[in-house]
């Protein structure tokens, strides 16, 4: 027996050193790139000094650790909440989200919107102190586009000359572009590809970067001119090369690390406002400010939290753990009810729309099981259940006023936003325009047995329900609740013939540009047009005539029009937008937000931001 | 014993072979796909680049060559071979692109700085092993004697208060008696933190261990006390008392061995359960082990992350299950694995 009870003992004490224990088994680092040695020199207060001054560290919880932290390859906003911090585009984005200079200083258009020529900034460096020129950032936008990244937003830089050809062609089984069987180009034809694009960095005069050795222009300090020749006028280019696909991360760096490279703060060497000391994946994220930084450099180190569980969350940030913390729907009565918290509460204005969209080329099945079109083919049917829906009801009592009813689909603080919409919420001409319908009234559509199809989760079952209900109320329309598995949902969306007859759908800004909200995303070509069956071929020419249109007063008045369009033909009942809420510690000062900021408040100008460390307890 | 041991090692292999395949059938007929993931306001991923990441991930082929590339391999888009499930490749990830899945659940960490040596033990099955093995501990440590008290005491004070805790165990969901723990220890008396900022430090694994095992504890106990009782009343019990053997040795020696049979039972897949991780418990408290990932595949149709952390985890409850045979023979020696 006692051997037993020895055991038991060597079983706990062994328990306890394994998981204490975090140095057993190393595993060597992988072959590192060269960099410069950091010495890092730590001061060791003598006895007779004061007690050292709290460090201002912005601690932030972000959710979800990412999939990918890759410039080129990444979508979400967690992780494009890292590449913020280290990389810079060309351009940038500010409060009011106009473009204004990034890592260019300069730039023009040629007469037709079809060059776009960045001067970039001298003398810019990588927080490693290498230099960081012309040459960098055509990398990183071929890197885009080369078919082999196959990154979610490689289609983003379509409107480069070439881009797009090189893009499909190289994937596409039997596609003449490129000889082998299974699409993939030889390196010849892949070469081919990359010498025809659009992208050429150069010195001022145009004149070729110089290669060393190597054959890299990389060290070339006058190589500070990007070229990019588009395939068609487009005026809004200079604003794409805002977002994360232009940050130019180092190609030796990439090569070095091989596919998760970007997993490594060794590896990720940026430009950016901050650098990434210490990732611990699934815990952490370490950042300090980055001392090469050209711009205002922030005054503050900043840590990243991935805690997903939001209850858990809201205890760290009232246990003074986190600084910046999302609020929780749940959490909401809470805050309210505590003066404190209430004060902490920030709400702003967010990025996305979200609509219901008509399913209009889907084909459904009555109760009985004889199939029947899309009732949203009637333009009046679409009338009467777009004036049918009480967003405002729905953003009071279902998103617990965590979001706001609009009437139009730019929001609020983007560019080309505009209140003015026929739509509203008017329960008399809804029932007037489903009377004047192909159907008469309710009677019809109810005898077809619609279903209400939903990704299953307790807030989507909420939202249907109250649709559900909205439309029994105000149009006598009776809807059955489908709830389906969520991933289920997204497929069955990517098919017109299996879109749902409504589905919560929408949008949020990729860059801050009426291009982006509706030729990228109503125009008959795109995909989430062509998955909802919806064709306005008047809206697709003024949406045309816009993207081409160099001067900005004729642009803005163009995509107004396109706008105003496409709500007169009621493609989907509006709608909400967003808004971004966050718990804000009071000793983070100076935080300027745009509608952008989902990741955290602020983030879009982190040098504003600093942390009054008399402040925390 | 040799014997029974290869044979049972050699079952391994069917048994590995079907999990596979059901796992396999079961998630190629679940409808979406890995590029369906996300809100509705994602961006669509182009066709061309789903094509493209079709072709790479090889879910262009017919699904039944799929499936034998995923266990035996195939040839690459350059010719090579590439290997599968039986030389320990469990396939690339389908999210965290350009990882495969053994080394999402296996691998160390990256360095953080040039020349940093990293320890696989800080690996997401590392962090789940290691709390699991930590919540098994207190399980066994307080659920055995607990159902030993209960079963000498039956009916008294002690029994009300040991059954008030298995039950409390068993009933109450580890979610709950998580975010508890947390406002008790970390809110209002500030012995912990409330997100761990340093998983060297042994005390932070304490909270997150105390309540993945508090199930199987509670469990563990209730079995102990039900088998006690079961043995309290046997004839040799009688005897052995009669024999005037001292009352510690009558409890440890005749009635707790032969206790212990299906408390062991248990303990094998309960083992499993607990070294592959917790979705609830590492959520809660922000451990990054495997369990997390297990879920998080399954939503994300992470096809190669499912059948690898399926795989492992029947691997690990095979591996138990014959280590708990072995454990009988410990325990009764009555039991010959020959047999």
């Amino acid at each position: 027996m006692r051997k037993q009870f020895a055991l038991l003992s060597v079983l706990v004490l062994a328990s306890m050193v394994l998981a204490a224990c975090g140095g057993a088994a190393p595993t060597t680092a992988p072959a590192q790139p060269a960099q410069p040695q950091v010495i890092v020199v730590t001061a060791t207060p003598g006895p007779t000094e004061a007690p050292a001054a709290k460090e201002a560290v912005l601690r932030i919880n972000l959710g979800t650790y990412p999939d990918t932290i890759d410039p080129q390859k990444s979508s979400f906003v967690n992780e494009i909440a890292h590449l913020k911090l280290m990389y810079e585009g060309l351009t940038k984005f500010n409060e009011k989200l106009e473009t204004v200079p990034g890592s260019a200083e300069s730039w023009k258009y040629n007469a037709d919107a079809t060059v776009l020529t960045f001067q970039i900034r001298s003398g810019l460096k990588y927080s490693d102190g290498s230099l960081l020129n012309a040459a960098r950032f055509a990398y990183s936008l071929k890197r885009n586009i080369d078919p082999a990244t196959a990154g979610e937003y490689g289609s983003i830089t379509d409107d480069i000359l070439n881009a797009a050809e090189w893009r499909s062609g190289a994937h596409l089984d039997g596609s003449p572009a490129c000889a082998a069987k299974d699409g993939t180009c030889t390196d010849d034809e892949k070469k081919a590809f990359e010498d025809g694009l659009g992208i050429k960095a150069s010195h001022a005069d145009g004149s070729d970067c110089k290669a060393d050795d190597s054959g890299s222009t990389y060290a070339d300090a006058d190589c500070l001119q990007l070229t990019l020749t588009l395939s068609h006028p487009a005026p809004y280019f200079h604003t794409i090369m805002g977002i994360w696909v232009a940050f130019p991360a180092k190609q030796e760096n990439i090569e070095a690390g091989g596919e998760i490279w970007w997993t490594s703060p060794v590896y990720q060497v940026g430009n950016g406002p901050f650098i990434w000391d210490v990732g611990e994946p699934f815990v952490k994220g370490d950042f300090s400010p980055n001392p090469n930084y050209w711009g205002d450099k922030p005054t503050y180190k900043l840590e990243y939290r991935y805690i997903t569980d939001s209850a858990v969350a809201f205890e760290a940030y009232k246990n003074n753990e986190l600084d910046i913390v999302p609020s929780a729907a749940e959490d909401l009565d809470t805050i309210n009810a505590d003066a404190d918290l209430k004060a902490q509460h920030m709400v702003y204005a967010g990025a996305c729309t979200l609509v219901f969209k008509y399913g209009l080329a889907g084909v459904y099945k009555d109760p009985s099981g004889k199939e029947y079109e899309s009732p949203f083919k009637d333009p009046k049917v679409r009338e009467a259940f777009a004036y049918a829906f009480d967003a405002e009801g729905y953003a009071k009592n279902v998103d617990s006023g965590l979001s706001t009813p609009t009437w139009t689909w730019i929001p609020p603080g983007f560019p080309g936003y505009s209140a003015d919409s026929p739509m509203k919420y008017d329960p008399d001409a809804a029932k007037a325009a489903l009377a004047a319908s192909t159907y008469g009234g309710p009677d019809k559509l109810n005898a077809l047995g619609m279903k209400l199809t939903f990704g299953d989760s307790p807030r989507n079952r909420a939202r249907s329900e109250y649709l559900a209900a909205n439309f029994k109320e105000v149009l006598g329309v009776d809807f059955t609740l489908d709830p389906i598995e969520a991933t289920t949902f997204t497929a069955i969306t990517k098919d017109p013939k299996t879109f749902p007859l409504f589905a919560r759908q929408g949008w949020c800004a990729d860059y801050p540009d009426q291009q982006n909200w509706l030729s990228v995303y109503w125009k008959s070509t795109t995909t989430f047009a062509q998955r909802q069956g919806y064709v306005n071929l008047d809206f697709d020419k003024l949406t045309e005539q816009a993207d081409k249109e160099l001067d900005p007063a004729k642009r803005a008045d163009l995509y107004k029009q396109a706008q105003d369009l496409l709500l007169k033909d009621f493609p989907s009942a509006f709608g909400y937008n967003t808004a971004n809420h966050y718990l804000v510690k009071p000793w983070v000062k100076g935080i300027l937000t745009t509608p952008q900021d989902s990741d955290w408040p602020g983030s879009f100008g982190v040098a504003n931001i600093t942390i009054d460390t008399s402040m925390i307890p | 014993m040799l014997t029974y041991l290869f044979r049972r090692v050699l079952w391994l292999i069917p048994v590995l072979f079907t999990v596979s395949l059901v796992t396999f059938v079961i998630m190629r007929n679940t409808p979406g796909s890995p590029w369906d993931v996300g809100s509705e306001t994602k961006r669509a991923l182009d066709p061309s680049t789903q094509k493209a990441l079709e072709q790479y991930y090889g879910l262009n082929k017919p699904a039944w060559r799929q499936f034998v590339a995923y266990v035996a391999g195939d040839f690459d888009a350059k010719g090579k071979f590439v290997c599968g499930m039986i030389c320990g490749n469990l396939g690339p990830s389908y999210r965290v692109r350009g990882r495969t899945v053994q080394n999402i659940i296996f691998a160390a960490p990256p360095p953080n700085k040039i020349g940093e040596k990293t320890s696989a033990w800080d690996s997401r099955f590392g962090y789940s092993a290691r709390l699991g093995l930590l919540a098994l501990t207190i399980a066994i440590v307080l659920g055995i004697p607990i159902g030993i008290i209960t079963a000498l005491n039956q009916n008294t004070f002690w029994d009300y208060v040991g059954l008030f805790l298995a039950t409390a165990g068993i009933s109450v969901p580890s979610f709950v008696m998580g975010i508890f723990m947390i406002i008790i220890f970390a809110v209002w008396l500030h012995l912990i933190s409330v997100i761990p900022d340093n998983w060297k430090d042994p005390r932070v694994w304490i909270l997150p261990a105390m309540v993945l095992g508090f199930n199987t504890m509670a469990f563990t106990a209730r079995l102990t006390r039900s088998a006690m009782l079961e043995v309290l009343r046997q004839d040799y019990i009688r005897t052995a008392r009669s024999k005037g053997l001292a009352e510690r040795a009558v409890v440890l020696r005749h009635m707790l061995k032969n206790a212990l049979i299906p408390v062991v039972t248990i303990l094998g897949p309960a083992l499993a359960g607990l070294v592959t991780g917790s979705f609830i418990i590492e959520t809660m408290f922000s451990v990054p082990g495997m369990g997390r990932e297990y879920v998080r595949s399954i939503f994300n149709r992470d096809y190669s992350m499912i059948m690898g952390t399926t795989v492992v985890y029947a691997l690990l409850v095979a591996l138990a299950n014959l280590s708990v045979d072995f454990v009988y023979v410990l325990i009764d020696p009555r039991i010959r694995l020959e047999e």
